[in-house]
């Protein structure tokens, strides 16, 4: 009997648990997003930002929503450390890459960053946030304004065999070329300041509806 | 009865957390001479002492942050790395200690660590490596260390990061046990 009530229990109060990677170039405040969400959905604080330095690694987060445990898990961005990115691929059910939207010089270099983790094959299928973050910034770009470098980068690179695919998804103004075009997973993109807060919880919510539908990445494993 | 109560108390705790006071077990291990004793007095006591090859192991608690650590500091002798597994049962976290400027036996460092990191009573319990004596000029900093140890990969669960530090000078362990600390809170 015991056993009945108990299993009926751990049915009703089962989670469901997702794994979000946090990507990004070095310095685009990948830890201090993820220190923010702590702060914001755990009761411990998180490390303050003075605190934050480079990392070489992997740092780790736990939140729990409603009937979902989402678990972050932030790579260092530093060049050398990218190429273990692809490792954690297969094992993730969203991607939130930030971009410092304060840093003009470094945009290029972003993009094409942004533009090798959008048309990894691994992850095609998995729900992708954009975070143009440091807003605080009083000269950083607005959303249109990344949407926009995107999209001249992505002009520019293409420049080389000229042709026209570039339809809008939706209307959101995505390039979709031909190795994109296979992405099965959301894309939108987001303002966020990493160091006050703003905006991140709207990135987690994002996160956690898109994540709902991802389910069915877990089932061929079982 | 008593265990029932006990039983009932201990969840009861650990929901308004009242237990401020938990003991941490942390191992710190590394190669001979790679700094895990300087490492453990320091902070420990906040000061450089002199140390001798460790044969058995030192053992010091510190507080930090409401957190009792106790860290065991192991000997590191290729003949006495055998018996780190004797330590491995309910450690919360590992301190691993490398040698920066030691560039020959970085390959040993790696084959040792991976050998740890395979054991099953250490799955997804938080990894430092602490590049270690950055002071000295030409000692590797610590992303070519990670990538000489090509952490990445084999467990996602792990939390691990790699920091250069300087025990002599006392540079970087207070960072590194901060994010250990907030590693092993969080989870």
């Amino acid at each position: 009997m015991y056993h009945l009530f108990h299993g009926l229990y751990e049915f009703l109060t089962r989670k469901e648990e997702f794994n979000v990677l946090i990507l990004g170039l070095d310095g685009a405040g990948k830890t201090t997003f993820l220190e923010n969400v702590k702060t914001q959905f755990n009761k411990v604080e998180g490390i303050h930002p003075d605190k934050i330095g480079p990392t070489v690694g992997l740092n780790t987060g736990k939140i729990t929503l409603p009937s979902t445990i989402l678990h972050f898990q932030d790579l260092g961005g530093q060049r050398a450390l990218r190429g273990l990115w692809h490792r954690y691929f297969a094992q993730c059910h969203a991607v939130a890459y930030l971009i410092d939207a304060s840093n003009r010089d470094r945009l290029d270099e972003g993009w094409m960053v942004f533009d090798d983790v959008l048309s990894s094959p691994q992850i095609s299928g998995v729900p992708l946030l954009l975070l143009a973050n440091k807003q605080d910034a009083p000269d950083s770009l607005t959303v249109e304004e990344i949407r926009e470098t995107y999209e001249d980068w992505w002009n520019r690179k293409h420049q080389s065999q000229p042709r026209t695919p570039l339809s809008p998804i939706g209307g959101t103004g995505w390039h979709t070329g031909e190795e994109e075009r296979r992405r099965m997973g959301s894309l939108d993109v987001m303002g966020i300041s990493a160091l006050q807060g703003t905006g991140v919880r709207e990135a987690i919510d994002w996160i956690y509806i898109r994540v709902q539908n991802s389910r069915k990445r877990d089932e061929p494993d079982d | 009865m008593g265990l029932t109560f006990s039983s009932l108390f201990d969840s009861l705790a650990s929901l308004t957390g009242w237990r401020t006071n938990q003991d941490v077990r942390i191992l710190i291990i590394g190669l001979d001479a790679s700094g895990k004793s300087t490492i453990l007095y320091q902070l420990h006591l906040g000061e450089v002492v002199a140390t001798i090859p460790t044969i058995g192991f030192n053992v010091e608690t510190v507080v930090y942050k409401n957190i009792k650590l106790i860290l065991w500091d192991l000997g590191g002798q290729s003949s006495i790395r055998s018996y780190w597994r004797c330590y491995f049962q309910n450690t919360s976290a590992i301190i691993y200690v490398i040698d920066s400027s030691d560039k020959d036996r970085l390959k040993t460092a790696k084959s040792e660590l991976l050998s740890v990191l395979d054991e099953d009573e250490l799955r997804g319990v938080p990894l430092l490596v602490f590049a270690n004596k950055q002071d000295i000029p030409g000692a590797l900093p610590a992303a070519e260390i990670s990538e000489e140890l090509g952490l990445a990969g084999a467990e996602n669960a792990r939390p691990w990061s790699v920091r250069g530090c300087s025990a002599i000078k006392g540079e970087g362990l207070h960072d590194g046990l901060d994010w250990l600390v907030s590693s092993l809170t969080k989870s």
